[in-house]
């Protein structure tokens, strides 16, 4: 019944898909359509009728919110995939592999068990991996996936240990479990301290983030819709996974540090590196990582509404950002239709705009309170979202008065928007917890060393800040260079001769030719 | 020790021919928002096609013609006959017997290796089942510093662009570790600073070096260059535009010298004969000894075979045609000479005999860029050879609406700008997601359900509908006033195409252009001759001017009478949906009502015969006979964002026929050729047939060649794996996947559909319809035509009573069919 009311069909039937593609190979594309779909509908049936269910039956929303999200990718993704990839030679393993994933990441969505949500998210990886080596020939697509594995397998034993720690203290698997174990007490014992840092460790390796996020940005070597999946559905599940833990986590200070700092870095960081890519596809990967940073972020500083809003909306965005990478020429050519008048100096709008967003915005949550006292905005959510909004107001343009109010009704227009899905979401997630001052100078600070920075490079993008910074952007700041090198030399990758072959030299492969 | 060298006693003569000679070798590609196609052996026509196939095989590795396997399958099915490989084997006059070229294609075929550089030599020590490939790293290294060189559209923060690009390199690899981390080799930024600060000194220097002998300095710098052929061509495309505009680029040699540098930056100095310098003199000496033994022959009979099988077949249909029974037109319509039209003139022509169709290049010959209103995006309307003469813009119905609407769109425009910074910025990108994210599965929906809407055209950006109703493309503004150089042009242009008498009362000037979504190339399916656009701007300006009483007045001055009962009426034919839109017709309701009423059902039963015919190469054979169910498929393939074959473009084209449209009207040309308007009898001079072969011949030789090289090189000159494409530089080209050379050419998707190749490469046979004197008259004039005939990059064959003759070796013959 439960089972029912809580999408836990959707694992059934993408596995069910999985099975039936392995019998009925000449019918796979059916199959996955057919799967997809019924994934769908059961998915929409089952959060239609959830305000039906009986008292007795417990709703799980964040799960069903997942459930939802995964769903709907999975619909959009294997549609695309059905006609993007066709007259390539691996298709039936494409498709199973694609099965495999979206059933692995429903199970996890939707396990209220520990030990299968971390099972699950192994099996995700693993069937990645089959995904990511889609062109079995491309030496870079091996190096990467191997990169992958490696981090992969290092999550993993993270996961192991942090499950042993959870089942000594706890004594249980079960969410459920964990969470009254938890309410219970006022300090986490050692034990769930380390048990958490553990999960937000491979939280932060499985999201990609500085420096082992190099296998995320070159994961171009798989198609396109591979890359969707990818960053729309896989890479997030560490955020997804704390929020579902958030009662432990917001009792594990030392956790929550380590993601504040990391996140926070790594989204400063990979934001400055994402202004110096020059393709496309790669862009989209670095601002991926960008975002994951920023999503653990909020997990560390207690804001699962956000976080989870994060997760949410980064799929949406990043889904259809990849599938339609193929626009980026015709949105150039769109690029030149707007003339950008001599820049005037507008150095004092950049400094005024974050101010004048700010305001904006506070005036709107004061309004808003006057309908929901209830309604409270975290002083950190509020500064990144002003400075957000701030460019807003540049008016690099030229400043008048018209260009001003067109620009406070962009930032009027979005605070509503901002707020409303602030509230919608608020109702999914365990709420806020505490976090300390320490840790909320250290997010403000590292936001405004952004927001300075990347004025300065775009007001003075030939001055010597931005000509010092540059090599080290462009560069990726050398973190990737360095892992994918001790990674060669720890653990070596092992190709066969045919993908060992250097691009020029390679002879015995057509495109789409089997290794 | 590392005493800089002096640039006039070093540079020696024959330093700077190699130079030359390497990088003159490389031709030009458009950005990908002007595909248009080229020869990308262009630069090698001045040695035969057999030559440049064994000297490419053995400097870069790139086949020229397919591999043996694919024509076994020929010689299999019987569509190459011995009939046919015996006439290749006579008219090389090659040694090799036919049993020979047939036992031939029995054995393992061994695609041919590159000259090796100093960077294999190293890499065949290293274990690269393990560790990255130094000449893999090397092609990164540049491919992704030149795209960050080049680049002004993608990224937010760019280099700085002041320097030449080899100086800027040089610099910026002085303070890059990427390599030098990654593969454990940190004196890299050190020997960099080393690096002699002007090219050509660079370049002698590494050949100095490397102790390359001055007789082998051709071949090494042309292997060198073609490792990165792919920037090269930018390069050389950059160093085009700069000649069109009398400037000159040298980015070309800059680039030579970054790539050899990489040769020396990889070299440790040892020459001992262990060294790793001497195994690649060995192998460098070996490569050369053995391509002797491997020339490209056998695979040259064979190209030369399956080209003779389809001479023979368009020969034959050519000459065995019924002639058309020539009827007053009611209805003309010219279109671009593209192969598609060719399919749809068939159909049309087929509903009435009074419709009369005729082949002219799809700008018309206006010499044109265009700016629409408003803004500063302008951009070239004409073949990718010739520089624009005349700016035009949009015209309103009058002064007032126009000045209202540039209005309004300067104000959306600035609007959706003023958008950008906030998309862009990283600080602002988390409160993007997080407030418009959730919008995105909206869009999601949208562009995953089937859609059949017409195209939307990209120069409507900030225009409301009505808006742009309200505006045409116009030379008015840009001639205003000049009635004389309005006449000229028209003039020009009528008797281009022939059209100077005998009009009908409707005269349609059809235009075309492609629709397809998220396709980064789409502009190589739009018209070549207007240079990678849609065809609309050329054909509403050309019937606005013809139109025009006051140039008609003009021209009757010149004794070239429009009929005041003529129309022209500016058409745009879509070559993916084939339907055909009609622009500016609001006149014509009052004038010619009946006309149009036809015109508009005659298109309308042509296109859908166009798609039955077109249906099997698209797998939809199965919707052939069920014609609302077919265009409502191909209209939502138009509309599919995961559609990576929208269409098949040129794939297939094999001939360019020259000759009045009764020649051809009743023969099924499938699709595979290109059709020019010719009246022989009209130009006794030859004036108007050497514009013809001196322009639209090598704009359909360069389609040909471009097609020619994805297929049998896809590697080299094709772009690969659309589902890999990876858009570099907002336009300049893709990548395929993370990175390696730019890719240029057309994607494997193409040319290929999965099962089988769609595009058969042969080379072009063009057919004239013109006295031979006068055809030799313009060999004899023009170098560039004699190279491409004799060595043979095309075939010229005309039309001679009831025969067809071939020109080979300085002689015309007449064809002897082999059934």
């Amino acid at each position: 019944m439960s089972l029912l009311f809580n999408a836990g069909l959707l694992p059934v039937i993408y596995c069910l898909g999985f099975l039936l593609a392995f019998s009925l190979n000449q019918k796979m594309w059916q199959i996955a359509k057919g799967t997809a779909a019924l994934g769908l509908a059961a998915t929409v049936i089952a959060l239609g009728s959830a305000p039906l269910a009986p008292a007795t039956v417990n709703i799980d929303t964040l799960g069903l919110t997942m459930a939802l999200l995964i769903a709907f990718l999975g619909w959009v993704i294997i549609n695309y995939s059905f006609r993007y990839i066709q007259g390539e030679p691996g298709q039936p393993r494409f498709v199973k592999a694609m099965l495999f994933v979206l059933a692995c990441v429903s199970l996890l969505v939707l396990s209220r068990n520990l030990a299968v949500i971390i099972i699950a998210w192994s099996g995700s990886s693993i069937g990645l991996h089959y995904l990511l080596t889609f062109y079995q020939e491309r030496k870079t697509a091996q190096i990467v996936a191997h990169k992958k594995f490696i981090i992969s397998r290092l999550a993993d034993a993270c996961l192991i240990v942090a499950l042993f720690l959870v089942h000594s203290s706890v004594g249980d698997f079960n969410l459920d479990a964990i969470t009254t174990y938890v309410s219970g007490i006022e300090t986490l014992p050692v034990t769930l301290n380390i048990a958490a840092l553990l999960i937000a460790s491979a939280a932060i390796i499985k999201s990609a983030q500085l420096p082992l996020h190099g296998w995320l940005i070159q994961v171009m070597e798989a198609p396109t819709p591979v890359s969707a999946l990818l960053h729309a559905g896989v890479v997030n599940i560490g955020g997804f996974v704390l929020i579902r833990l958030a009662e432990l986590l917001s009792l594990a200070p030392a956790a929550q540090t380590l993601l504040v700092v990391v996140g926070s870095v790594t989204a400063v960081l990979a934001g400055l590196v994402m202004m110096t890519r020059i393709s496309i596809k790669v862009r989209l990967a670095w601002s991926t990582c960008a975002q994951m940073g920023f999503m653990l972020m909020e997990v560390g500083l207690g804001l699962y509404e956000l976080a989870l809003l994060h997760l949410v909306a980064h799929s949406l965005y990043k889904a259809h950002a990849f599938l339609s990478a193929g626009d980026a020429v015709a949105n150039t050519k769109a690029h030149d239709f707007f003339t950008p008048t001599e820049k005037p100096n507008s150095a004092v709008w950049y400094v005024i705009s974050p101010l004048l967003s700010t305001a904006t915005l506070l005036a709107t949550i004061a309004l808003w309170q006057q309908v929901m006292p209830s309604l409270n905005l975290p002083l950190a959510a509020i500064v990144i979202v002003a400075l957000g909004f701030a460019p807003l107001l540049w008016m690099e343009q030229g400043a008048s008065t018209k260009a001003l109010i067109q620009g406070l009704i962009k930032v009027l227009a979005l605070s509503q928007l901002y707020l409303a899905w602030h509230l919608l979401f608020a109702g999914l997630t365990p709420p806020i917890a505490n976090t300390s001052l320490a840790l909320l100078v250290w997010v403000l600070a590292s936001f405004g060393v952004l927001y300075v920075a990347q004025i300065w490079v775009r007001h003075a993008p030939t001055g010597r800040f931005a000509q010092a910074l540059y090599p080290w952007a462009y560069s990726g700041f050398y973190l990737d260079e360095t892992f994918t090198r001790l990674t060669l030399k720890f653990w070596p990758v092992q190709l066969s001769p045919t993908q060992a072959q250097t691009s020029v030299n390679r002879h015995t492969t057509k495109v789409g030719e089997k290794v | 020790m590392n005493m800089p060298m002096e640039k006039s006693s070093s540079i020696t003569t024959t330093i700077s021919q190699a130079i030359n000679f390497a990088c003159d070798t490389i031709a030009p590609t458009w950005p990908l928002d002007r595909m248009i196609a080229v020869s990308p052996y262009w630069q090698r026509i001045d040695k035969s096609f057999a030559d440049i196939s064994t000297e490419l095989a053995t400097i870069a590795g790139s086949p020229m013609t397919m591999d043996l396997p694919y024509y076994k399958d020929l010689w299999q099915k019987g569509n190459i006959k011995p009939q046919h490989l015996q006439q290749a084997i006579t008219e090389a006059q090659s040694p090799a017997t036919a049993e020979q070229a047939i036992v031939a294609l029995q054995q393992t075929d061994v695609s041919p290796a590159p000259a090796p550089l100093l960077c294999d030599a190293l890499d065949n020590q290293r274990n690269l089942q393990q560790l990255p490939a130094w000449c893999d790293t090397i092609t990164h290294q540049i491919a992704q510093f030149c795209a960050a060189y080049f680049d002004r559209d993608q990224a937010d923060w760019q280099p700085d662009h002041q320097q030449a690009l080899y100086a800027s390199w040089r610099k910026a690899l002085a303070r890059d570790h990427s390599v030098a981390v990654l593969i454990k080799s940190s004196d890299i930024p050190n020997k960099a600073l080393q690096l002699e600060a002007d090219p050509e000194l660079q370049i002698a220097k590494a050949l100095q070096q490397l102790a390359v002998p001055p007789e082998h300095w051709p071949s090494y710098l042309q292997a060198v260059i073609m490792r990165v052929s792919g920037w090269a061509s930018w390069c050389a495309y950059r160093s085009f535009q700069a000649n069109l505009n009398t400037n000159e680029d040298t980015s070309l040699v800059d680039l030579l010298a970054i790539r050899l540098s990489w040769e020396c930056l990889i070299d440790d100095n040892r020459r001992q004969h262990d060294s790793v310098w001497a195994a690649w003199q060995n192998d460098w000496l070996d490569h050369f000894k053995h391509a002797k033994n491997h020339t490209q022959n056998i695979h040259l009979l064979w190209q030369r075979a399956h080209e003779v099988s389809y001479q023979n077949q368009l020969f034959q249909q050519l000459t065995s045609a019924t002639k058309h029974k020539t009827v007053e037109p009611k209805i003309q319509a010219v279109f671009c000479i593209d192969v598609r039209s060719e399919v749809f003139r068939r159909n049309l022509e087929a509903q009435s005999n009074e419709i009369q169709t005729l082949g002219f290049a799809g700008f018309f010959g206006l010499p044109i860029s265009y700016t629409p209103l408003a803004t500063q995006a302008t951009r070239p309307q004409l073949p990718g050879l010739l520089a624009p003469v005349i700016n035009i813009t949009d015209a309103g119905n009058n002064p007032e609406i126009e000045h209202d609407i540039k209005r309004r769109r300067q104000s959306k425009l600035g609007n959706l700008l003023s958008l950008q910074a906030f998309k862009t910025t990283p600080a602002s990108t988390f409160t993007l997601v997080e407030t418009l994210g959730l919008g995105y599965a909206g869009k999601l929906i949208k562009r995953s359900l089937t859609s059949t809407a017409p195209d939307t055209s990209s120069d409507s950006l900030g225009l409301s509908k009505a808006d742009a109703s309200n505006l045409r493309p116009s030379l008015d503004k840009s001639l205003a006033g000049d009635l004389t150089a309005k006449a000229s042009i028209a003039s020009q242009v009528l008797t281009g195409m022939n059209l100077t008498e005998g009009l009908a009362p409707v005269v349609l000037l059809v235009g075309h252009g492609s629709q397809s979504q998220n396709n980064p190339q789409r502009a190589g399916l739009d018209c070549g001759a207007c240079c990678g656009q849609s065809g609309e701007v050329n054909a509403r300006a050309l019937a606005g001017l013809l139109n025009d009483e006051e140039v008609r007045k003009k021209l009757a001055e010149n004794a070239i009478v429009i009929p005041a009962g003529t129309q022209f009426l500016s058409a745009l034919h879509n070559t993916t949906t084939d339907d055909v839109s009609l622009f500016d017709t609001e006149k014509m309701q009052q004038t010619h009502q009946h006309e149009l009423t036809n015109v508009v059902k005659y298109l309308a039963k042509a296109g859908q015969a166009t798609r039955q015919e077109r249906a099997h190469n698209l797998g939809l054979q199965a919707l052939a006979d069920k014609p609302e169910k077919l265009t409502k498929a191909i209209k939502q393939r138009a509309n599919d964002w995961a559609q990576t074959r929208p269409e098949w473009g040129l794939a297939n084209n094999a001939a360019f026929i020259v000759a009045p449209r009764h020649k051809t009207r009743n023969i099924d040309l499938q699709g595979r050729s290109f059709l020019h308007e010719y009246e022989p009898t009209k130009d006794l001079t030859g004036d108007v047939l050497e514009q013809i072969m001196t322009a639209p011949m090598l704009v359909t030789h360069w389609i040909n060649m471009q097609y020619h090289g994805s297929t049998v090189d896809n590697k080299r000159y094709g772009s690969g794996n659309k589902t890999l494409h990876n858009v570099t530089g907002g336009r300049l080209g893709v990548f395929e996947g993370n990175g390696g050379d730019l890719r240029i050419g057309l994607a494997w998707q193409s040319v290929n559909d999965g099962n089988k190749w769609q595009h058969e490469p042969l080379r072009l046979t063009v057919v004239i319809d013109a006295p031979e004197d006068i055809i030799n008259q313009v060999i004899a004039k023009h170098p560039m035509i004699k190279n491409l005939l004799d060595n043979q990059w095309l075939y010229l064959a005309r039309f001679n009573a009831d025969k067809i003759a071939l020109y080979h070796e300085n002689k015309w013959r007449n064809w002897a069919n082999q059934e």
